[in-house]
């Protein structure tokens, strides 16, 4: 019977390097190497390594340049905000605001028709941490579009995440269409949401915090959707079995067990919907973006170093403050 | 009171769990059901509230046949304490026997856990019955001994002021001090109350010492049933030993059923 056995020594050995893996190696690399083309990866090692060896002085790079003309110009920091006096309405000299002082400066403006510089001395009302104080107000801003993204985000997601349960959902069908407007609200960035909305209701925060909402809640309601299907089903079955109609079911066999889980993850989409928010600005959803693009444009690199400053500082307290809290709560 | 007419259950996979039973418990009588493991005793006390549906025959409470559309009136009249207890782990003991009321206080009020002064006494009444204490109430369940939820699952299973109780295995895990203490809570609430109990029990001694009444059921079969006096010693080890042939019967059985 044994006509195939061989003897031990002609076993096959295991081998590491065959043919067909040569091959899946040398496939891998080219389409690996045609993605790293279009993904100007090739250019990035190239011109990084340029701007080191221009750094120790060879040659001249494009990225070192656009590195130094930000960074010359971004230090200071611009804390203090200056205003031309005639165009502030009704100020009463004997009574300025805090710390603020009266500056006389030169005011340069190019005449078109005489195509000529011309300078002129004007006195500036100049507050010390005015700016900074802007920048302040608007990261609040900020932070409340966070907080109302969040609020409605929960608002829409709760009865949707509700209805997209299999044991929870009416019916089949309303089950598959709240999975679907889910996945759908969650398929949209932020970015892209705000730029209609812009469009409807015009620059400022109601165009962001909407933006925000809309995709959270599809993040959020799959999220609350799958914590409750994922419920222990005894404590459930045992109010059921009692007569106990569905939403009391929900009320007190479920929402007591998923409750932690919830609240720790609609705690990290309220940070997220922040860090979101800063950015939401730039396509005039409001907040401190809007501010960030506008100096952005006109190249005050300085003042952008104290928004960037100020929203690093923010990112980091709430940061800390969310991991205090998640320890408490759970 | 609680009447099974020829009650067949067949399970999906071709068991038949329950093999043609006809039973008629009245009220206020405390039933055992014993019978070894897989005999279908849990079968048989979920067809009462609804949680198994009879594939055959039909159950009827108070000369009403239990359908589907008039469950959710029977079910409330039927308190359960289920084998896994089924407590709400993270919810207090309090709210964990007021629980038990749900079905009959209004959404609103039930969801802010709005209980009137009553209804809370009433759920003092049960949990001091059951020996529970004050400094017990506010405590999660999950953080209760087995036999302390065992307690909190029997107050519950009173609260609505049930006609029938059923319960499975209700001292499954306990010793046997605690498990008399827990039978006997048991059984003086329902006296209380004119409640029927229908419970299944692993330990002959407790049903021979608590019952009024043992139905012994054997592969889904009735094979016994009467007073705990009239079970003589011959029967009693009868239940338990389930022949080889009986065992084989049933496998063939079940292989035919999903054959047809
Ligand atoms: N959902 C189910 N699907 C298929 N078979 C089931 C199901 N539930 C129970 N059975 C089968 O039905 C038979 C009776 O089960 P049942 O739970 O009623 O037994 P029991 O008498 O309560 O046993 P125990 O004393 O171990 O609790 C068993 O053979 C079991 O495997
Ligand atoms: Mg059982």
């Amino acid at each position: 019977m044994n006509v195939t056995e061989k003897k031990w020594q002609d076993w096959p050995t295991h081998q590491v390097i065959t043919p067909k893996r040569i091959f899946f190696i040398l496939v891998a690399f080219i389409l690996l190497s045609i993605s790293a083309h279009n993904t100007e990866i090739d250019k990035a090692a190239v011109d990084t390594s340029k701007a080191f060896l221009s750094a120790v002085g060879m040659g001249d790079s494009q990225v070192l340049d656009g590195a130094v003309r930000f960074v010359s110009k971004a230090f200071p920091i611009q804390i203090s905000e200056r205003t031309e006096i005639s165009r502030i309405e009704g100020l009463d000299r004997a009574d300025l605001p805090w710390f603020a002082y009266v500056e006389i400066g030169e005011l340069r403006e190019y005449d078109a028709l005489d195509e000529k510089w011309t300078i002129e001395q004007t006195e500036y009302l100049v507050e010390p941490l005015g700016y900074l104080k802007k920048v302040i107000i608007k990261m609040w801003e900020t932070i409340e579009m966070g907080f109302w993204g969040t609020l409605i985000s929960v608002m829409i997601s709760l009865p949707l995440g509700v209805l997209a349960t299999k044991n929870y959902a009416p019916h089949r069908l309303v089950y598959t269409g709240a999975r679907f407007w889910l996945s759908f609200h969650r398929a949209m960035p932020e970015l892209i949401i705000a730029l209609f909305l812009v469009l409807m209701y015009g620059f400022g925060p109601v165009a962001g915090v909407l933006a925000l909402a809309i995709h959270t809640s599809g993040v959020l309601g799959k999220f609350f959707a799958d914590e409750i299907e994922n419920a222990p089903n005894g404590p459930q079955l045992a109010l059921k079995s009692a007569g106990t109609s569905s939403l009391k079911v929900l009320r007190y066999a479920v929402l007591p067990h998923v409750l932690p889980a919830w609240i720790a993850y609609v705690q990290y989409i309220f940070e997220r919907n922040i860090r979101t928010a800063t950015v939401l600005g730039i396509v005039g959803a409001g907040g401190i973006g809007m501010e960030l693009k506008g100096r952005w444009d006109l190249f005050d690199y300085d003042h952008v170093s104290t928004i960037l400053l100020v929203i690093f500082i923010t990112v980091l307290i709430l940061e800390f403050g969310s991991q205090k809290l998640r320890t408490k709560t759970l | 009171m609680l009447v099974f007419d020829s009650v067949s259950r067949q399970y999906k996979d071709g068991t038949i769990a329950v093999n043609n039973v006809s039973l008629q418990i009245p009220q206020g009588e405390f039933c055992v059901l014993l019978g070894p493991s897989g005999a279908g005793k849990s079968t048989l006390m979920n067809m009462i509230n609804g949680v198994v549906a009879p594939t055959s025959g039909s159950v009827a409470f108070c000369g009403e046949i239990i359908t589907k559309s008039n469950m959710r009136q029977f079910q409330r009249q039927v308190g359960m304490i289920h084998q896994q207890l089924h407590l709400i782990p993270r919810l207090s003991v309090l709210h964990n026997v007021l629980s038990g009321l749900l079905p009959e206080r209004g959404f609103w009020r039930s969801f802010f856990k709005f209980f009137s002064k009553e209804d809370q006494i009433k759920a003092f009444t049960l949990l001091h019955e059951v020996g529970l204490e004050a400094k017990h109430l506010q405590r999660r369940a999950s953080d209760l001994s087995g036999g302390q939820q065992q307690r909190v699952a029997i107050a519950r299973a009173f609260v609505s002021d049930p006609k029938v109780v059923l319960a499975d295995e209700p001292v499954a895990s306990l010793d046997p001090t605690m498990s008399r203490s827990v039978l006997n809570s048991l059984k003086s609430a329902a006296k209380h109350r004119d409640a029927s109990v229908v419970c299944t029990l692993h330990q002959l001694e407790y049903a021979l010492e608590f019952a009024d009444r043992i139905v012994a059921l054997r592969a889904g079969r009735v094979f016994f049933d009467g007073s705990p006096k009239d079970l003589d010693l011959q029967t009693q080890h009868a239940i338990y030993s389930l022949t080889q042939i009986e065992e084989k019967e049933r496998v063939g059985k079940r292989g035919n059923e999903v054959a047809v």
